[in-house]
């Protein structure tokens, strides 16, 4: 986690003051201009530390299924020098698949870490409010056909921001933080849920069978074309959201503190809002509703940094390596029979969720 | 009271005149007068007769579960579907189904049996550290217990495709196409669990003085707790054996009951009787005409329609504290 210095005034361009406890300054000057980046020492090896553990689940990822490839040759594949059937299987079959659960899980749980910030609760994920089952809910009506003709990412964009924009203004008035916020949130996402749940019933077994995926959360249907879109739109909103990260760390305190440091909380809170839900449809558009990832992720990484700003990247990997994870999981455990994504997810993620509830309340803002 | 057994009565009345099929009102009320007709006389004796008594007992029993929950949860957002027991009963019933389970007495236990452990969980975990007493992280410890049950029945269903037919049309929730047999397998467990409500009313009042004043009052306030939860779960069991799983009815029923009733549960409870048949009723009746010649579910109309006076619950200033 990065953000500039801010003894700027006092030290006038003098790096000589020691830097921050448990920071480093990198500095360099460039002509007349002194210019310097503080890191965060345990910010940085918190990075670094999942960023192997996701290469190294992804290598096991690539390397178990039903047809095994030992890792050496997993590696020998992706640089081009294995045999046919090693390389086939590692470039053709799997590799597609855990681009999609990297950039899916990322992308899960930088909305999560993004909508907690934003309303100042460590449960408001867009999984929990409701977005997800929007998005579900656009994107199985344009697979049972009910006269829509738009692709089913669109239609899962155009759910997320419906739920959100249903959400939001119905739990505006006394305040989008809170508890109220997120019952308001569930109340939008059963309604959602049960419109799904119409649908499915309405069709024949074999389109709802086709939508089955997009109720649970799998990464077994990938549109083609939405995982493009994911990946622009992940690239795009993870340099957004690490622009941003100084004001997120500042939206924490209260609206007043927040604008007195001199952030434009209104605006702040609309692009915040606008990235989280963007990313929540572009995600659901190629896995479906996995929403767990957007809660799990972002509590490792709070659990693993420190709590002097909002763990972004932290939050991104870890959600990328909970979803490979839990799709190795899906995969293998019970084959030949697959489990989709979302359901181990949800396994693991609803009495994570009970649990966090039963501690007692000293740090759920 | 009288007010609203009139109410009633004529709700039942419209729900035996009104489908979504061809017989209208016209045609059923001559019916009902002496006229000859074949058709007709099986559409409304047949479908909307025993339709409109399902939806009575799925009424009352909602709503008398939700009240009870509501009361010894105290907390107003207390609600079988939100709380996950609705959530049991359906795991229970898909885990039947796959099992091969198909006699309907058989479906009835099961389902009681999920509602049970479902409320058993939620209430336990609610007691841990006062999650209980906040009223809406009781919603949410509901939300997540509901939506890993989900998970599980999903993960059920991908074994067998034919109990995902099944499973598919039930899990909406909704009183077309329910079996009579289904009613009159409940009726045991709806008697037994009125014979029980009856009994701890009076505790459950004084229950809500305070835990203290209830033991000084000579009643056990653990064991009330227990019968009440038994109560729930027979009641809320037996309505998702009947017409699947469906939400918000037992938050909206004691709502309007209390402004009725006012604050005692005795009350609250009898008028809750009428109230909940005339909510369900109307629900049922206007999911038939909404969208006609379908017929729009009545799990996904009390979705709608609960949804929104759960947001105004939780937008109210303060809420009401039971």
């Amino acid at each position: 986690m990065s953000f500039s210095s801010e003894d700027q005034s006092c030290a006038g361009g003098d790096d000589n003051v020691p830097p921050p406890q448990g920071y480093r300054r990198f500095a360099w000057r460039s002509g007349n201009s002194a210019n310097s980046l503080l890191f965060e020492q345990r910010a940085v090896a918190v990075n670094l530390g999942l960023l192997g553990a996701l290469l190294f689940a992804s290598v096991i990822y690539l390397s178990l299924g039903s047809v095994k490839v030992a890792p050496v040759a997993v590696l020998q594949a992706l640089f081009g020098n294995a045999d046919m059937m090693a390389s086939f299987v590692v470039q053709e079959l799997r590799l597609p698949r855990l681009v999609a659960a990297v950039s899916t899980g990322a992308a899960f749980a930088l909305a999560g870490i993004l909508m907690q910030t934003l309303a100042r609760n460590r449960l408001a994920t867009p999984g929990i409010i409701g977005i997800d089952n929007g998005a579900t809910a656009f994107a199985v009506a344009s697979i049972v056909g009910l006269g829509v003709s738009i692709a089913p990412p669109a239609m899962a964009l155009a759910g997320a921001t419906t739920a959100a924009v249903l959400t939001f203004g119905l739990a505006a008035g006394n305040g989008t933080q809170g508890y109220r916020f997120i019952v308001a949130g569930i109340g939008v996402g059963a309604v959602f849920g049960a419109i799904t749940q119409l649908m499915l019933a309405r069709v024949a077994i074999d389109t709802a069978n086709a939508a089955y995926p997009w109720t649970v959360g799998s990464l077994n249907a990938r549109p083609s074309g939405a995982l493009q879109l994911l990946t622009l739109g992940l690239a795009l909103g993870l340099a957004t959201a690490m622009a941003l990260a100084r004001s997120l760390t500042l939206l924490r305190f209260k609206d007043a503190t927040a604008s007195g440091l001199g952030v434009n909380v209104k605006r702040r809170r609309l692009e915040v809002l606008l990235l989280s839900v963007a990313l929540t449809g572009l995600a659901v558009a190629v896995a479906g509703p996995v929403g767990m990832v957007g809660l799990i992720g972002p509590e490792i990484a709070r659990s693993l940094a420190s709590s002097r700003s909002v763990p972004i990247l932290a939050a991104t990997l870890a959600g990328a390596l909970v979803m490979v994870l839990a799709d190795l999981a899906g995969r293998t455990l019970l084959a030949p029979i697959e489990i989709p994504v979302g359901i181990v997810t949800a396994v693991v993620g609803g009495p994570w969720l009970l649990w966090i509830l039963m501690r007692p309340q000293r740090s759920f803002t | 009271m009288l007010l609203l057994l009139t109410a009633l009565v004529a709700v039942s009345l419209v729900s035996l005149l009104i489908g979504a099929g061809s017989v209208g009102p016209g045609r059923a009320l001559a019916l009902l007068s002496g006229a000859q007709d074949s058709e007709a006389h099986f559409i409304v004796w047949e479908l909307r007769a025993p339709r409109t008594l399902m939806g009575i007992v799925v009424g009352m029993a909602l709503g008398v579960a939700g009240a009870l929950l509501q009361a010894v949860a105290r907390n107003p957002l207390a609600e079988p579907g939100l709380l996950g027991v609705s959530a049991g009963a359906a795991f229970a019933v898909a885990l039947a189904l796959v099992l091969g389970a198909s006699a309907a007495t058989l479906r009835i236990s099961v389902a009681q049996l999920g509602a049970l452990v479902g409320c058993v969980c939620v209430l336990s975990v609610a007691r841990f550290h006062g999650v209980g007493n906040d009223p809406i992280r009781l919603v949410l410890a509901g939300a997540a217990f509901s939506g890993l049950l989900a998970s599980l029945t999903s993960l059920i269903l991908l074994y067998d495709q034919r109990a995902a037919d099944e499973i598919r049309f039930w899990v909406i929730g909704s009183l077309a196409g329910r079996r009579l047999d289904d009613l009159f397998g409940v009726l045991p467990s709806m008697l037994i669990a009125s014979v029980m409500v009856a009994l701890i009313a009076r505790p459950l009042a004084a229950l809500a003085l305070g835990e203290r004043v209830a033991s000084g009052l000579g009643h056990h306030p653990n064991l009330i707790r227990w019968l009440v939860i038994a109560c729930v779960a027979l009641l809320v069991g037996a309505a998702t054996a009947i017409a699947g799983p469906i939400a918000f009815v037992g938050l909206v029923v004691p709502f309007v009951a209390r402004a009725f009733a006012g604050p005692d549960i005795r009350r609250t409870l009898w008028f809750c009787l009428p109230i909940g048949p005339l909510i369900v009723l109307a629900a049922d009746i206007i999911s038939r005409v909404v969208v006609a010649p379908s017929e729009l579910p009545l799990g996904v109309l009390t979705a709608l329609c609960g949804a929104p006076v759960l947001i105004a619950v939780v937008r109210a200033r303060r809420l009401p504290m039971l």
